[in-house]
């Protein structure tokens, strides 16, 4: 049976547009995907493009009027919505300028030329229009890239990892980063990358976003008390090992969620 | 099986023909045994080994346990691709054909895993993979985090087919199986003297002396407190510190749940059932499709772990399911320590009993 | 105890390997399929009413699902299926001819045996009464060898009445008692409206020889124990069929343990006066605070 190929489409709004770059990291998998689906659009990787798809592959946060625009034309045309990476999907870096209000962004940034622009807090695509799948990571993670496309090139749905990066992080035999002096926040960030980070000894920045129902007081109790090798590491490094350097190297990615949790249990780091 | 009436028997090993007896062995198929990962240095990993230098004797706790020589993190069961019927390829396990280097506690831990998995109906999968290896057990000096003692694995053996201890000359070996001789017959080995067991005697008593932790009550009273009381307020104490990331799970050698899912390869209509550990701390751990999570509460799930190890599969299966190698307390960042809670169940248990 | 692989044709030494299974027939309702299957081989299943199988949609995943058909009837078996997840979502969009993998069956059915003889009351909320049409259709089929047949089946709404057919079939049937109730009545509906306890008030047991299977919602349970036994029923005589993860089937996998149990073999059917005693088991007891 013949059937039409899907077309897929790539835009970027607020972001780095490595999360496009990272799908092309298939690289001969690429050949593979084009056995089931027509690229549309795709910036980075042809030239020229169409305004007709069925899958749209949305990287970057909504952080203005424009953006918001355009997204919901990609949400009447596109049969089905994707949020590629944590801009996108929970809004990473982007949303950590939602602490200040838009005239004061604008004035730290423009400073006199601030009159000339105009900004919104930067959201994920997902608070704005409804999505069909979400690829989390900074960047997007390439096993979970693969994935996501298999499924919803065969109707499946993608619900989110809900297990720590730990999980992954054990099943590769790693030993725990924090035993060698490095903080990680992989005890309570979604996983689904393979713990790539760890596995190169690296720290989990807890670029995927909360797992559901994380232990917020017990990691901050861990991070400022419990692990003396990494605290001690961290504190000859002369950082600060405190609730409030917990809670910034929280938001680094995890802005919105933490709003989230904060507002669900009335506490958060 | 027939009890060979001539084992166990003793020789000794040099230092020396360890390093030509595991030359020799690399030879014939995988061998998996304690090294140092480049990346980890000071700490020991259970993997192929490639060259004989790289195995080491002398380690410490492995950080995961060598239960994945029979029992991978991840594995393929079975692949499939479209046909009428479907063809369906059972994907075998891939064991190495012997497993050096396994201390005591963790001999123990795949006897547990020998009877749950050989409970009817059985996990052939995990047999198939048993029955193609033969293991070398070797012993080894505690760290902190030890208790294998008060749960009276410190001496095991079962399931090893030769065992090492260390002494003056090399090791003392000890062959417990048939198998086990077979496979020294590659080595080159001289009489156990007088001199030689009691220097391995020696040595196991400097290793029971330098097990400090202990279990302040034997496994079936344990059973019996965990199944008499509900501790609500420890378990809870001890959820409000724990994350549910279930390291304490998957560094476990006695532990052995698992999850299943498919991947289509690229062309859509083949794939593979995939199989990985899994933990029951996980949140999700006990969700149906509906929706529900059965343990939905931290602290149901930290009690279910306790229940499972000392209680549930003790009862069923005769022994706790705990060696007391201590790894999941060193693997737990919030410093949950199975031994200090465990103690802090019986002393609640005892307290005003008179018996503690 | 049933055991994976038993049957001829499959290798006995791979555990986990389903057995491809046709579909034969698929008829869809409101929001529930029931699938028709034939094993590759033409072997009948060999179950007993209140098993499940592992049930593999390939590249989707594996589920659990209990058979819906009695053993007496064909050698074919039928499944219900309520899309839930993306496996189950898959097997209902399914189409006649489709392959699909069987493991099992597995676990404890109905004591179809401490039955014989009384009298068996079904007692059934939402999809519960797939794997009580089982032990319904046994019985009728075996009539000669029970008592009364009393069903009391539950729905949310008109709209979500399963086996519509069985259920107008057993409610004109001599040999059924049948009471059908719905939570949520409209402006069609002239039954009966309610929760299942409502008829169970009405319905005159002989408690002395009533075995009662009762399969819905976890909250279902623990009013129909209550109801069932101010009425006098021995609580050993009250059968409940759990509803928990299974995805091994043969006591492996661990997601599905209850206290010291394994559901997928040790039940999913237990005795209610058993499950007093676990404290996880939130079927017959007050959730924990």
């Amino acid at each position: 049976m013949k059937k039409e190929k899907p077309r897929i489409a790539f835009f970027d709004f607020a972001c780095c547009e490595g999360c496009q770059l990272t799908v092309l990291q298939l690289e001969e998998k690429l050949l593979d995907l084009l056995d089931h689906v027509e690229v549309a659009a795709w910036r980075v990787a042809i030239s020229g493009g169409s305004d007709a798809y069925d899958i749209a592959f949305c990287e970057g946060s909504i952080s203005n009027r424009e953006d918001e625009e355009r997204l919901h034309r990609i949400r009447e045309t596109a049969g089905t919505v994707v949020s590629l990476g944590t801009c996108a999907s929970i809004g990473c870096h982007n949303a950590l300028k939602n602490q200040w209000t838009g005239g004061e962004v604008l004035e730290l940034v423009y400073g006199g030329e601030a009159g000339r622009f105009e900004t919104l807090p930067a959201r994920p695509v997902a608070s704005v229009v409804p999505v069909d799948y979400q690829i989390l990571g900074c960047p997007a993670s390439l096993p979970e890239i693969e994935i996501v496309l298999k499924r919803i090139l065969t109707g499946q749905p993608h619900p989110l990892p809900n297990n720590p990066v730990c999980v992954e992080c054990k099943r590769n035999d790693n030993l725990c980063v924090l035993e060698k002096g490095v903080m990680c926040l992989g005890p309570v960030t979604r996983c689904g990358c393979d713990a790539i980070c760890t596995s190169y000894g690296d720290a989990c920045q807890g670029c995927r976003g909360l797992v559901d129902e994380p232990n917020l007081e017990a990691a901050v109790r861990v991070l400022t008390e419990n692990h003396r090798h990494a605290i001690m590491d961290a504190v000859a490094r002369g950082l600060r090992v405190d609730r409030e350097r917990i809670r910034t190297w929280f938001s680094l990615y995890n802005g919105p969620d933490l709003q989230l949790e904060q507002e669900k249990t009335g506490h958060g780091p | 099986m027939m009890r060979d009436r001539s084992l166990p028997s003793y020789c000794v090993i040099s230092p020396g023909s360890v390093l030509d007896f595991t030359a020799g062995i690399l030879g014939k198929g995988p061998v998996m045994g304690p090294m140092v990962r480049p990346d980890q240095p000071g700490f020991h990993v259970f993997d192929r080994l490639r060259r004989p230098e790289d195995l080491v004797l002398e380690y410490t706790t492995t950080t995961m346990p060598p239960k994945k020589a029979f029992f991978p993190p991840t594995e393929t069961v079975f692949r499939f691709s479209a046909g009428d019927p479907p063809n369906l390829t059972p994907v075998r396990g891939d064991p190495p054909w012997v497993l050096l280097g396994v201390h005591p506690c963790d001999l123990s831990a795949i006897d547990a895993l020998d009877r749950a998995y050989s409970f009817p109906p059985p996990d052939r999968r995990w047999r198939h993979n048993r029955d193609r290896s033969i293991i070398v057990g070797v012993d080894c000096m505690p760290d902190e985090y030890c208790f294998c003692d008060s749960l009276g694995v410190s001496q095991a053996r079962r399931p090893c087919d030769l065992f090492l201890t260390e002494i003056e000359r090399g090791y003392l070996v000890e062959t417990h199986t048939r198998a086990g001789g077979e496979l020294l017959g590659e080595a080159r080995t001289s009489n156990a003297l007088g001199q030689d067991f009691l220097e391995a005697e020696h040595r196991r008593r400097q290793k029971a002396l330098g097990i400090q932790a202990r279990l302040s009550a034997d496994p079936g009273r344990l059973a019996d407190f965990l199944e008499a009381e509900p501790f609500q307020e420890i378990w809870e104490d001890i959820a409000a510190r724990c994350y549910s990331c279930g390291s304490c799970n998957t560094t476990c050698p006695a532990c052995f749940c698992f999850t299943m899912d498919d991947v289509f390869h690229w062309d859509l209509q083949s794939g593979e059932r995939r199989r990985a550990w899994d933990s029951c701390q996980l949140l999700d751990f006990a969700a149906v499709a509906g929706g529900h999570r059965f343990r939905e509460d931290r602290w149901q799930r930290v009690r279910h772990r306790w229940h499972r190890k000392f209680l549930h599969l003790y009862r069923r299966f005769g022994r706790p399911f705990c060696t007391g190698c201590g790894r999941c307390s060193r693997a737990c960042t919030a410093d949950i320590n199975i031994l200090d809670e465990t103690n802090r169940i019986i002393a609640a248990a005892t307290k005003g009993r008179g018996h503690a | 105890m049933p055991e994976t692989g038993k049957r001829a044709g499959v290798p006995a030494d791979w555990t986990y390997l389903p057995e491809p299974a046709r579909i034969v027939s698929i008829r869809r309702e409101a929001v529930d399929a029931v699938i028709e299957l034939e094993l590759a081989d033409r072997s009948a299943l060999g179950h007993k009413p209140g098993q499940f199988v592992q049930v593999s949609m390939f590249g989707f995943g594996e589920i659990p699902i209990s058979i819906c058909s009695s053993p007496t009837r064909t050698g074919r078996f039928k499944l219900c299926v309520r899309p839930a997840g993306h496996v189950s979502n898959a097997l209902y969009r399914a189409s006649e001819g489709d392959w699909v993998g069987i493991r099992g069956p597995f676990g404890r059915g109905f004591p179809i045996r401490t039955m014989r003889n009384r009298d068996v009351l079904a007692v059934a909320g939402g999809i519960g009464l797939a794997p009580l049409r089982s032990l319904i259709q046994y019985v009728r089929d075996n009539r000669e060898a029970y008592g009364r047949l009393v069903v009391v089946y539950g729905a949310r709404n008109p709209s979500l009445i399963l086996f519509r057919t069985d259920v107008e079939a057993w409610t004109r049937g001599e040999d059924v008692e049948m009471f059908l109730t719905v939570d949520e009545a409209d402006e069609s509906w002239t039954g009966r409206t309610g929760v299942v306890t409502g008829p169970l008030k009405e319905i005159d047991l002989s408690t002395r020889s009533t075995v009662a299977a009762v399969v819905g919602p976890p909250v279902m349970f623990r009013f129909v124990a209550a109801e069932l036994l101010a009425k006098g029923m021995n609580r050993r005589r009250i059968f409940f069929s759990l509803e928990r993860r299974f995805e091994c089937g043969i006591g492996k996998c661990g997601h599905c343990q209850l206290n010291g149990m394994y559901v997928c073999q040790d039940g999913p059917v237990f005795r209610y006066s058993d499950l007093e005693g676990f404290s996880e088991a939130v079927e017959a007891r007050a959730p924990e605070r």
